[in-house]
């Protein structure tokens, strides 16, 4: 069984962001960056379909600068077998990164190509649904159990107040949602092994694409909480505030 | 009970878990050399190692190892920080000053003393001139030298601390890592991974402040020293602020008692960020000495708060400092297999306030050491002497010598001290011609004093658990305590903890003391006056970014 996993650099989800001088883009320094959390759900489901499997190939290929290649390393530390830098630029255009990805995965003979349902930066969910678009490929996606048997791989989706049970004939995309699996912490062996493992650097060019980010803002802050009182008195100043103040009830 | 004598309360360092006698598993993993701790001691000492190996052909394929508590690299380091760049210079000869790691060169520097409401200037004091100096944020120093230490092929663990030495009769021969994924009780739970081995023919300690490994492993030799090492407690902040500060300012007096050594420090970070922080001894009188409390009431002197008002609060943090300086070195620095440097071997200068380049110094000695040792393939209990001698004949050990009793004259109080350290300055160290001889911080008696609370604004002030949030620390609440709690905790010695601890790790509540494990960052302070700290899974504690 040959696996490809797509994987993104992000920014660290504790990271306080501050928006750099364009307005459109995040200032990156003193930015800690860590591998996409959604991905690291496919790395792990990657990995633990091989071993079940007990053969085959996981590829993990990611679209980024040479920072990416530190991101590529945690994952061959978890145990994929090989990586793929596409060195580029990316773009707000998921269609244009969708494209590149495309070219690299098509006559891979890939029979699962995984993603995580979205990358925590941008919140697009849409690359690796476009990807399949393009390889003319099945997608399951946000999936939140995963199996594969035979040539069939089964998926469940969590919808509003229950589950969808997915199911489609290999070669397939999948996306991951939380509850998938626990992925795994990089070991030492792991670590050393990740250094010899095969990583290479393809450079790739994106289209410009048609929609751009005209501005990035942060949410506005949180204001203090405020304590009204303590007992039982304090209960009624509280629901009377909640209705006339915070108006949540 | 008006008086607490900490030792009475402290418990013993669990020497048996930090030491084993164990043989390796077969699926340890091999180094050559393996630094345990990578701050600026252990990757100088690796980025110095991986360079001789490189230009030496005869020393082979070196591997190199550094081991690292924290998830990534940096986030456990801690310094005011203004640095001499005189080891990166040597460390890094090809690379110009305007790309080393640091924030801006010192431009002016002023000296206060302050009292509560007022501030005088007085002259800057001999040692504490930083001409030529730079003012630098540790943890990016680290990451940066990470970085060249990855270049070079040494092999970075983040995330692995090292729970206990292996040795072999009396020889280190390696590390094991902590487990992690333990449930409350210490039982494997979900995600859990076991301890990894590490061999290695030479262990650098490189843990800073108050290593555990080091401490085990001086008792277990019994390796003393001429004094014991005696430790401050210092907090830092960074605030982003609305207007530059164009110097450095350090102060002395107010809000410290009379009775307690320390200061504070006030340092530009760039155009728009300071660095505020408050250092105490350990060995302070009051037994309410509450270091974060201090700090947070000196935000508010009107020397400081024209600074911060209008800013905001990016990151808090803590760290101990080994203060005893030249009679506090220990005996031997090396042993059957093993070295100590930095931090941990106590190479900090008190009256200039440096240590970071004496860190990366020793490091590099150690690197060299090895080097020769790996060479000359003598592997014998002396073949490491080569470090001593090194560090003993350098500049490191005759500034730490030039200013051997000016920490410890201030043991006689302010004045007094003050008065001797200008003797001391005059006579280039001479003066009083002796070792002034101390007590380890956990033998001096404290005395409970009426203190007034303190509440913060939550605007320029902070309490201790929100101090804890902007140091990053997010510790998973289920993980077993690192923490060994000492018996007969009374109700002041509760007390007295909480106000130690600057990270709200103990509180006493009625008469009880709880211990919160999760909220500690590592600063080591209660390990010196009261609970021990032993190493937890990878990856707890603070995630500094610009400490």
């Amino acid at each position: 069984m040959k696996i490809a996993v797509c994987l993104k650099r992000v920014p660290d989800t504790t990271t306080k962001i501050v928006v750099g001088a364009g307005g459109k883009s995040i200032d990156e320094a003193g930015v800690k960056f860590v591998p996409n959390p959604y991905d690291e759900y496919a790395v792990e489901a990657a990995i633990a379909l091989k071993e079940k499997a007990g053969a085959g190939e996981t590829v993990v290929v990611s679209l980024g600068g040479d920072a990416a290649q530190e991101t590529i390393r945690t994952a061959l530390a978890m145990g994929i077998d090989r990586g793929v830098l596409l060195k580029g630029d990316g773009s707000a255009d998921g269609l244009e990164v969708a494209r590149v990805l495309a070219a690299e995965l098509n006559g891979g003979g890939y029979d699962l190509i995984l993603f995580g349902k979205m990358a925590v930066d941008d919140y697009h969910h849409a690359v690796g649904v476009m990807v399949g678009e393009i390889l003319g490929l099945p997608v399951l996606s946000s999936v939140s159990a995963l199996r594969v048997e035979g040539g069939t791989v089964g998926g469940e989706r969590e919808i509003e107040g229950g589950v969808e049970v997915l199911a489609a004939a290999l070669p397939a995309v999948v996306t991951t949602d939380k509850g998938v699996n626990t992925p795994r912490l990089p070991s030492l062996k792991g670590i050393m092994a990740a250094k010899k493992k095969p990583l290479e650097v393809k450079p790739v060019s994106l289209g410009a694409g048609t929609m751009v980010v005209t501005g990035l803002s942060l949410p506005p802050e949180r204001q203090a909480g405020r304590i009204v009182g303590e007992g039982p008195d304090a209960a009624a100043v509280l629901a009377q505030l909640l209705r006339t103040e915070a108006k949540v009830i | 009970m008006t008086r607490i004598l900490p030792i009475k309360y402290q418990a013993k360092l669990p020497t048996d878990r930090l030491i084993r006698a164990e043989a390796p598993s077969a699926e340890a993993i091999e180094m050559d050399v393996l630094f345990v701790g990578a701050g600026p001691a252990g990757l100088a000492g690796a980025i110095e190692l991986a360079k001789l190996a490189k230009a030496d052909p005869t020393l082979g394929d070196l591997q190199i190892g550094v081991l690292e508590k924290a998830g990534s690299l940096g986030e456990h380091c801690l310094s005011g920080a203004v640095v001499n760049p005189r080891a990166f210079r040597e460390l890094f000869p090809d690379v110009p000053v305007a790309e080393l790691p640091f924030r801006q060169p010192v431009g002016g520097e002023a000296v206060y003393l302050l009292t509560e409401g007022g501030s005088f200037r007085i002259p800057t004091p001999p040692t504490m001139q930083n001409h030529g100096h730079h003012v630098a944020s540790l943890c990016e120093m680290v990451r940066w030298m990470g970085g060249k230490a990855e270049e070079l092929g040494v092999n970075i663990f983040a995330g692995f601390p090292a729970d206990a030495l292996l040795v072999d009769g009396d020889r280190v021969i390696g590390v094991l890592t902590t487990p992690s994924g333990l449930d409350r009780e210490g039982n494997p739970g979900e995600g859990y991974a076991e301890p990894t081995d590490l061999t290695a023919k030479v262990t650098v300690l490189t843990e800073g402040t108050r290593g555990p490994l080091a401490q085990a492993w001086r008792e277990w030799r019994g390796v003393g020293s001429p004094n014991p090492q005696i430790f401050a407690l210092g907090v830092k902040e960074v605030w982003n602020v609305k207007k530059p500060l164009d110097r450095i300012i350090h102060t002395l007096g107010w809000p410290l008692p009379r009775d307690a050594f320390g200061g504070t420090f006030i340092y530009p970070m760039g155009a728009s960020q300071i660095a505020v922080g408050l250092v105490v001894g350990l060995d302070a009188k009051d037994a309410g000495t509450d270091v974060h409390e201090m700090l947070q009431r000196l935000k508010l002197h009107p020397l400081v708060r024209p600074y911060l008002e209008g800013g905001e609060l990016v990151e808090w943090g803590a760290k101990t400092i080994p203060e005893g300086g030249y009679y506090s070195l220990p005996d031997r620095f090396s042993g059957a297999g093993l070295i100590m440097a930095g931090d941990t071997l106590g190479t900090v200068e008190v009256a200039s306030l440096k240590g970071i380049h004496y860190a990366m110094q020793s490091g590099m000695f150690a690197a060299r050491a090895i080097a020769q040792a790996l060479k000359s393939g003598d592997t014998g209990p002396e073949s490491l002497n080569g470090y001593d001698a090194m560090l003993r004949g350098s500049y490191v050990a005759s500034d730490l010598r030039r200013r051997r009793n000016m920490r410890l004259a201030f043991k006689h109080g302010f004045f007094l001290g003050g008065a001797e350290s200008v003797l001391m300055t005059l006579t280039n160290g001479a003066f009083p011609g002796r070792q002034i001889r101390i007590e380890p911080d956990a033998n001096e008696e404290r005395t409970i004093r009426a203190r007034t609370a303190f509440v913060p604004d939550n605007t320029l002030t902070f309490s201790k658990v929100d101090a804890v949030f902007k140091s990053g620390n997010a510790t998973r609440d289920t993980i077993p305590t690192h923490l060994v709690v000492g018996r007969d905790v009374s109700a002041e010695v509760a007390e007295f903890y909480s106000h130690l601890c600057p990270a709200g790790v103990y509180e006493r509540v009625g008469d009880e003391l709880r211990v919160n494990p999760p909220n500690c960052v590592d600063c080591k302070a209660t390990d010196v006056l009261g609970p021990r700290w032993t190493p937890r899974e990878g990856g707890s504690g603070p995630k500094y970014r610009v400490m």
